[in-house]
């Protein structure tokens, strides 16, 4: 009887563990690189849109949502990103990253019911006025975009 | 009556984290997303050719210089490069009448005075830095008298360099 209490203890440490051992989202697609190089007159700020990596998650047993957050200590550039064509869920608004932001919704409502992985496009938007000058006076912006998959 | 106690404890230490609003994570997944603006330059003239004619209406008597101006034309100019200033030249080596030129009111920089407009690049606009503006171009002909008549072609070139 004595060892009941100790099996849950062991339970309750251990599947937190469990769970992050598993790759519950990862993004397709790989690194990305954002320039913007075309003399864009009267474009004010330049822009440039990727759309070249994917998200894929695999569904929950209870409602969930994906978050996103970013780490890009001199920010000197904007980027947003949007989530295109989710295969389940609903869409955030487009997110606006911003070195040291806290997670931000970006897509929710994820049913517990339904296809067992799911996808959507990430769509980035990188983005400078004249005014905050080029990468090769201030160098390059590079962010490290998190995406957490977690209960809603 | 311990253990069961302790069973209870243990499972309303399971029960509080969902009880108070903790979500669980599944999982994350991250990648690195690289911004990189390229040095971009841009320089339009608005507003096509400009025709600077003297005729009788631009004559007055007793003064042997005759003036035409035009200010139907505007630069436009965008850079992200910083320490970046505008030059003019002309490509008419050997001009009959004189041709000057001011930048009237930039959005950024400051216009340098009327610029006699020679094959040499000559400082027209400077410190328009990171900058994306705009000016009217203001042109002068100036005819003496005894200079006779006849028609100067001038193909005008603007160029944002470094100062």
């Amino acid at each position: 009887m004595t060892r009941l209490p100790v099996f849950l203890l062991l339970l309750l440490i251990a599947c937190p563990a469990r769970q992050n051992a598993h790759s519950q989202v990862i993004v397709l697609g790989g690194d990305l690189l954002l320039q913007v190089a075309a003399p864009a007159l009267p474009q004010d700020p330049l822009s440039v849109i990727s759309t070249a990596a994917s998200l894929q998650w695999n569904r929950q047993n209870v409602v969930q949502k994906i978050t996103v957050s970013t780490s890009c200590p001199g920010q000197r550039f904007s980027l947003k990103v949007f989530a295109l064509n989710a295969s389940e869920g609903v869409a955030a608004p487009e997110v606006t990253l911003t070195n040291g932001m806290p997670d931000v919704d970006f897509i929710t409502n994820c049913p517990r019911m339904g296809a067992k992985v799911n996808t959507a496009i990430l769509r980035y938007t990188a983005s400078a006025t004249f005014s905050q000058g080029n990468s090769t006076e201030v160098g390059n912006d590079t962010h490290i975009v998190t995406y957490t998959i977690l209960e809603q | 009556m311990k253990i069961k106690a302790r069973t209870i404890f243990c499972l309303l230490l399971c029960w509080f984290p969902a009880s108070v609003g903790f979500s669980q994570a599944f999982g994350t997944g991250n990648h690195t997303v690289t911004v990189q603006i390229l040095p971009v330059t841009d320089i339009r003239i608005i507003g096509g050719g400009v025709n600077l004619t003297v005729a009788a209406a631009d004559v007055v008597a007793g003064q042997a210089t005759m003036i035409a101006t035009d200010q139907s034309s505007q630069l436009q100019w965008a850079t992200n490069s910083s320490a970046q200033k505008i030059t003019v030249s002309t490509n008419l080596a050997t001009p009959r009448f004189a041709l000057v030129l001011q930048a009237v009111n930039p959005s950024a920089g400051s216009a340098s005075p009327e610029v006699a407009l020679s094959m040499s690049p000559t400082n027209l606009i400077v410190g328009i830095g990171r900058s994306a503006g705009t000016c009217t171009l203001r042109y002068t002909g100036i005819a003496d008298a005894a200079q006779g008549t006849g028609t100067d072609n001038h193909v005008i070139t603007f160029t944002v360099q470094a100062e």
